[in-house]
């Protein structure tokens, strides 16, 4: 057992930190407020590398590891980067270029990982419909192959950075029949005849990341962009969870550091009845409970990176575990934030508001945690 | 780099006390249980020789935190009574002589207690005196040739069957708790030392619990451990050692009350359907796994931080605890709502584990307390 990072990755998060902290952070609180991506945060993000991290070199990307691409994550959630903007990066590079770089042919990398690497372009993925969530399996857009092409029709939802992206990673069935067998991925560009993209969604929380439907109506797609070939869509979503438990959850407990560690100096300055209130026990109940989950979801995130950068298979249960703990318990966490500002907590100039509201979607998006119950109830029971 | 797999070594280990666990450790759990005076006596010193045969009470008294941990969570899973009794043994007596004692201590108790052949006890706590050690009352007057010792100690882990006691009393009340407490070796049948009755208690009931009194009890100056005014410096390494075992305790309890409970969701059929295939029953038991794999990293994590004398070690010690020990008495809580009515009788598996887990949030530091000095951390750290 090793619990140290390598010197190298101790100090890419410190200056991953220290960077966000002080050119990134500062412009993410009015964005919040106006619900607005900002086109400026995504350009810093990209001049540190961040948006392509773990893209190969030669494709113009930082070529990092899995546990250096979650400390990446957990430093800008703990500089106080909104949970919208982290949740945008996830799903540009995790979920839309990471997809592209495993599954790809020479010429689909070579075509679109260079720009979606530098942030240029934005990509995202499309695998929930309005009829499905959690049971993705049960998805109906169709694909159906005519000549050199294929023709989707359907249309998806929820759709993180959609509204503003270039190149969307799309799950469809080329025979419903075969069930999951049958989802294929495809890689769609919106210059592609037949794909839009519906209104901006009004969210509770992550509010800087852009949402929205999806609608494929007779969209023409070149066989060459066929990702990974036909009915290998499943395999390719569910390879998706090994980022979407380890990497996509580490802003979250950045998010939860950031918080506990405002939550100390407030309640070292605040002071009532003669003492700060750091001195009464309830308040450093709240505390302790936070130091607690955060080094609890640390270990939980960290061994699901760990477990892929030394070539251990990935134990779906495992997995299940870090997505509940992290949604669940980091939400009471946050919520015992604000309580702990009081009323101030309830404020959005105060550094918790915020977090509460984002923090929510840990408990929703990527599979809820009534579904990672199920799952890890069914692995038990076998 | 990081890394969460055991080693080779760790692994064997594990592997050697869950097979003798198995098959000479669990069988008796029931019957420990049953907390009757004559059959613990006849009982409870076997499994511990046992024990040491395979290896773990010398790991308890030499052997690094990772291992102890590894192997107590079998132990407990097994047994939590004969976990606590060996513990008390082992770590709190034994590994306490092994680090504070002089060489002539180590070498008279030791060689005995790694063997299982000599059974320690730790007292310390008092009727007024336990989380806060200020309250204590029991003192040691000097006198020609040694100390004199005057008190009375409750809540004596082992005392009914111990051999030798560490005795924590004040030589110099003046000082206060930094220099004025000491620990001191008692033997039994030491004059004036007199073992109470044994004390009726919720659970664990294999590991049998008394008072001691002193009257008068000399003992000579060699008995003093950690030396004079060293008591607090002592108790603190020790509560954190214990306060590692309890998680390492509590994450075995947790796993034996998630396989009870995981072998009733999948015989006991309700509705047509084994009843873990309700998703209402099958939640509770990914809750139980959820909480017990958590727990274990955070003890291992806390382990490895105090093997390697890391500065956050007593801090992660004390998370460890709070989330082990309350997820026990949740996990327990959870075990006995899957067993319906029938967990509810009076020697079920479920009922003696449900009283076993209690203790996790109350001995080696109440919960309460591990908070405060975790939240001093963060609050010290974040100005």
């Amino acid at each position: 057992m090793d619990f140290t990072f390598t010197d190298e990755q101790r100090m890419f998060r410190d200056t991953v930190y220290r960077y966000c902290r002080e050119e990134i952070a500062p412009l993410c609180e009015e964005a919040d407020l106006k619900g607005e991506f900002s086109f400026e945060v995504w350009r810093r993000l990209g001049a540190m590398g961040l948006l392509g991290l773990p893209i190969p070199e030669e494709y113009g990307g930082g070529g990092a590891d899995f546990v250096t691409c979650c400390l990446a994550g957990e430093a800008m959630g703990h500089a106080g980067i909104d949970g919208g903007h982290t949740l945008a990066l996830g799903a540009h590079t995790y979920l839309c270029a990471a997809n592209i770089m495993l599954h790809g042919t020479e010429a689909q990398k070579r075509r679109y990982l260079p720009r979606l690497a530098t942030g240029e372009d934005i990509g995202c993925m499309c695998l929930t419909e309005p009829g499905c969530g959690s049971d993705a399996a049960a998805l109906v857009t169709a694909a159906v192959k005519k000549g050199d092409r294929y023709v989707l029709n359907g249309s998806k939802t929820f759709i993180t950075n959609a509204p503003l992206a270039k190149v969307f990673v799309v799950f469809a069935t080329i025979d419903r029949a075969r069930k999951h067998k049958g989802i294929t991925a495809f890689i769609v560009e919106r210059d592609f005849p037949g794909i839009s993209t519906g209104n901006p969604m009004h969210k509770m929380g992550c509010r800087c990341s852009t949402t929205s439907e999806v609608f494929f109506e007779d969209c023409e797609v070149p066989e060459e962009n066929l990702l990974g070939g036909e009915g290998k869509g499943w395999e390719i979503a569910l390879g998706g969870v090994e980022w979407d438990r380890s990497v996509l959850l580490s802003p979250f407990l950045g998010n939860a550091m950031f918080m506990y560690e405002n939550c100390c100096r407030y309640a070292n300055q605040r002071w009532a009845f003669g003492q700060p209130i750091g001195e009464f026990q309830s308040i450093q109940n709240r505390i302790a409970d936070m130091r607690i989950f955060i080094e609890a979801a640390r270990l939980a995130i960290y061994r699901v990176a760990a477990s892929k950068d030394n070539g251990v298979m990935l134990n779906p249960l495992l997995a299940s575990v870090n997505k509940m703990y992290v949604g669940d318990r980091g939400f009471e966490m946050c919520s015992a934030g604000v309580d702990l500002f009081g009323g101030y907590g309830y404020i959005h100039e105060y550094p918790v508001e915020r977090g509460m509201r984002d923090a929510k979607l840990g408990q929703l998006g990527g599979g809820t945690s009534d579904i990672m119950r199920m799952i890890v109830a069914r692995y038990m029971l076998m | 780099m990081i890394d969460y797999e055991l080693t080779e070594m760790e692994k064997e280990l594990q592997k050697r006390l869950r097979a003798l666990c198995r098959e000479e450790i669990a069988p008796h759990a029931p019957i420990l249980a049953n907390g009757a005076g004559e059959e613990i006596r006849a009982l409870l010193p076997v499994r511990l020789r046992k024990l040491a045969a395979a290896g773990y009470m010398e790991t308890l008294v030499r052997g690094d935190f990772v291992a102890q941990c590894v192997a107590g969570e079998e132990v407990a899973k097994a047994c939590p009574s004969t976990f606590l009794a060996a513990m008390s043994s082992g770590t709190a007596f034994g590994r306490t002589l092994a680090v504070f004692g002089t060489q002539s201590q180590r070498s008279r108790f030791l060689d005995g207690i790694v063997k299982g052949e000599v059974i320690g006890a730790l007292a310390a706590t008092e009727a007024t005196g336990g989380s806060d050690l200020g309250g204590i009352v029991t003192e040691a007057r000097p006198a020609p040739g040694g100390w004199v010792l005057e008190g009375a100690k409750d809540l004596v882990t082992n005392a009914p069957l111990a051999d030798t006691f560490l005795v924590l009393a004040w030589t110099n009340r003046e000082s206060g708790l930094d220099g004025g407490l000491s620990f001191f070796l008692v033997d039994r049948g030491a004059p004036g030392l007199e073992v109470g009755e044994t004390v009726e208690t919720m659970g664990l009931r294999g590991a049998p619990t008394a008072g001691i009194t002193l009257r008068d009890c000399f003992v000579p100056s060699d008995a003093l451990v950690g030396g004079e005014g060293g008591g607090m410096g002592v108790f603190s390494a020790v509560s954190c050692w214990l306060g590692l075992a309890m998680s390492a305790m509590s994450v075995g309890i947790g796993v034996a009350c998630m396989e009870v409970s995981t072998r009733q969701g999948k015989q006991k059929r309700a509705f047509g359907k084994p009843i873990g295939h309700f998703e209402g029953v099958g939640a509770k038991l990914a809750v139980m796994f959820t909480h017990n794999d958590l727990g274990r990293m955070l003890t291992l994590r806390a382990a490895w931080a105090l093997d390697r004398g890391a500065e956050d070690g007593a801090v992660l010690v004390s998370c460890a605890k709070v989330f082990t020990g309350e997820s026990v008495n949740k996990i327990a809580d959870l075990a006995m709502q899957t067993h319906g009515g029938h967990g509810y009788l009076r020697g079920t598996d479920i009922e003696r584990l449900y009283r076993d887990a209690r203790f996790a949030e109350l001995a080696y530091g109440t919960t309460e307390r591990q908070r405060v000095s975790i939240a001093r951390d963060g609050l010290g750290r974040f100005r």
